[in-house]
């Protein structure tokens, strides 16, 4: 029966349920959607910015984070690269040669990041391969050539088949010099990618620095599911007797863009704070008025013998079918939302351009929604039951009268 | 004479605001089991406020009050929810049914609180429901009833968990004459056959003198009494 007139009285007036109902339900779909779109990007983010660089997780010398330098070398035993090639959770793994140079032309010349790559690996899947605007890229049998960026391209005049000087300092800080060939111009977006990224051949890179053979500045893990990162690393850790060489999670590598990510949730957060504050107003509001209005009820319901604690366990039903409903439908039109946004990508084009250039790395401006059941129940648990909480002041309310007086 | 309901020198004092209203003035009654009695009185007189208190929603400021026995005053509130519930019938002047229940849901509330099985509880007020008068209305809601209905399933309700006393404030107060007349004539039915002690609160002049015992008061005190019938009743 408490049931039964819970039910009944959150119908009494239509409209006024209505409309809590929705807000609950838009004002879930909105926290739900708004979340998945971050989470999103900041998945594309990372993506991006791992297949660019050294992956999920990175193996490099151990004094490399704190003075990069393209003699702190190392060598990753074939067994152990093979061995972590295996594993399901890992999708690939790939060495690279960092430096610092100057590219030279006819033009001018420009300080450059040089990056010596695996094409084998990375055709499929790096963003410098998926961007190409110009000629082609780098294949393994390739001896000096290079990928520029269009930025550089542009102010060095260069042009596929283009003739270019790197100059740099070796293992051992001797000015080297090697004249190569542009293969292929790439476009990413980012500035610092276009501008001053050189691409070349892992064994060009090795010839120029005069790293020994199988000699990498890093080896990069990428992962088929960024949450196996911990166990990734404890894992490659047993196996790894080399003490010169640490083991280091993404976040480490690149703090910047980890710590961007982090600013980005919290002020997320507080902007979800604020959306589910709007609501539970709502909440109160109509749960407060629908009290308010039967007060005499109330003191009726009281004067025959019903006790405060079952007139306050009705209202909470109230409240707990309010809750269940509008988060039922925040959750139907949120898993809709958000499925049409990971399936087909939300083009916001519009509002940030083509790109965004984040730390240096550009994120597409079609952003692609994450379906996560965490982020729909965190959310769902959230908005029930913060509407729970919020729905024990008007319980309470309703048997704090006098039952003469609000019968007379 | 088993008595029902008895007060001993009942004062009630309001105060507001540093200033105090004493609406009942030492009042002592006593109403044996099985009375059909009326308090009549002008507006102010302490009708309302003197049926409150027998009926344990309101608290005395000094003096006592006893129903079966059972001295109120000493109660804590769940105490005196649980007799209302189980002991005392409830009629109001506005009738005060749920509008998001039919009548039959209405009039058997009581007993629902009362933990009667749901089949039980159906039969009983049915029953109940044609003995007042409102065979096939059970599933109207109290919009769909005119306030003779209304007050019928009032009286229904009250008398469902069969409580030995209903205090009934203004029930005619809403009602033509006609169905007051109805309805009294119901309520004197309901005091004769089943023994059930009946208070009224009134200005109505014909529950005045359907009743069997008339008590009238005046600002806060009894001042007369009449007695119909000098009968012992009893349950």
């Amino acid at each position: 029966m408490t049931i039964r007139l819970a039910w009944r009285s959150l119908w009494r007036n239509k409209r006024r349920t209505v409309i809590t109902v929705c807000s609950i339900a838009f004002g879930l779909t909105f926290a739900i959607f708004f979340i998945a779109l971050a989470d999103g990007a900041y998945e594309q983010m990372i993506e991006q910015m791992v297949r660019i660089q050294s992956g999920h997780v990175t193996l490099e010398h151990v004094d490399y984070r704190e003075a990069p330098s393209v003699d702190l070398s190392i060598t990753i035993p074939r067994q152990l690269r093979s061995e972590v090639e295996r594993w399901p959770a890992v999708e690939e793994t790939k060495l690279v040669v960092l430096g610092q140079g100057i590219v030279k032309s006819g033009a001018g010349n420009m300080a450059a990041a040089l990056m010596g790559v695996e094409p084998s690996s990375e055709q499929a899947t790096s963003p410098v391969a998926r961007n190409l605007i110009k000629g082609n890229y780098l294949e393994p049998a390739d001896g000096p050539q290079v990928m520029v960026g269009s930025e550089m391209a542009e102010r060095l005049n260069l042009g596929v088949g283009k003739k270019l000087v790197i100059a740099s300092n070796d293992v051992n800080g001797t000015l080297v010099e090697e004249l190569c060939r542009v293969k292929g111009i790439f476009r990413t977006g980012s500035e610092e990618m276009d501008a001053y990224v050189v691409q070349m051949p892992i064994s060009f890179a090795r010839r120029l620095f005069r790293l020994p053979r199988g000699g990498a500045t890093q080896m990069g893990v990428i992962l088929r599911d960024p949450g196996s990162q911990k166990r990734i690393i404890q894992r490659i850790r047993g196996l790894l007797h080399d003490r010169s060489i640490s083991v280091l999670r993404w976040q480490e590598v690149m703090p910047d863009v980890a710590t961007y990510i982090k600013m980005d949730k919290g002020s997320n957060l507080i902007f979800q704070g604020i959306l589910i504050f709007l609501i539970l107003f709502t909440i109160f509001n109509t749960l407060s008025m629908s009290v308010l209005e039967r007060q005499r009820e109330f003191a009726m319901l009281m004067a025959v013998g019903t006790t405060p604690g079952r007139l306050r366990l009705q209202v909470l039903v109230e409240t707990i079918f309010l809750g269940l409903i509008g988060c039922f439908f925040g959750l139907l039109l949120g898993g809709i939302t958000v499925l049409y946004g990971h399936l087909y990508g939300i083009n916001l084009s519009g509002i940030m351009g083509e790109s965004v250039n984040i730390s240096g790395f550009a994120l597409s401006s079609r952003m692609y929604t994450k379906v996560s059941l965490d982020i729909f129940l965190g959310s769902t648990i959230t908005v029930f039951a913060a509407t729970l909480l919020l729905g024990l002041v008007p319980v309470r309310r309703a048997t704090r009268i006098s039952i003469v007086d609000t019968l007379r | 004479m088993k008595e029902m309901v008895q007060t001993q020198n009942l004062t009630k004092d309001y105060g507001q605001d540093g200033v105090v209203t004493r609406a009942l003035r030492g009042v002592t009654v006593t109403l044996a089991a099985g009375e059909f009695a009326a308090m009549a009185g002008p507006s102010g007189s302490g009708k309302s406020t003197l049926l409150n208190i027998i009926g344990g929603l309101d608290r005395p400021t000094s003096g006592t009050a006893r129903v079966q026995g059972r001295e109120l005053s000493g109660m804590s509130g769940s105490a005196l929810s649980r007799l209302r519930r189980d002991n005392i019938g409830f009629i109001f002047q506005a009738y005060n049914l749920i509008p998001v229940l039919t009548a039959l849901e209405n009039a058997e509330y009581v007993l629902m609180l009362q933990g009667v099985p749901s089949r039980k509880r159906e039969e009983r007020v049915r029953a109940i429901l044609k003995e007042v008068g409102l065979e096939g209305l059970e599933n109207r809601f109290p919009r769909q009833l005119s306030g003779g209905q209304q007050q019928r399933v009032a009286i229904a309700r009250a008398i469902a968990s069969e409580p030995s006393l209903v205090l009934a404030d203004e029930p005619t107060a809403n009602v033509d004459s006609k169905t007051a007349r109805s309805l009294l004539k119901l309520m004197r039915r309901l005091n004769e056959e089943k023994g059930i002690t009946f208070l009224f609160s009134t200005h109505d002049q014909a529950v005045m003198k359907e009743a069997k015992r008339l008590i009238l008061l005046q600002d806060g005190q009894i001042i007369h009494e009449d007695h119909r019938e000098e009968e012992n009743y009893s349950r």
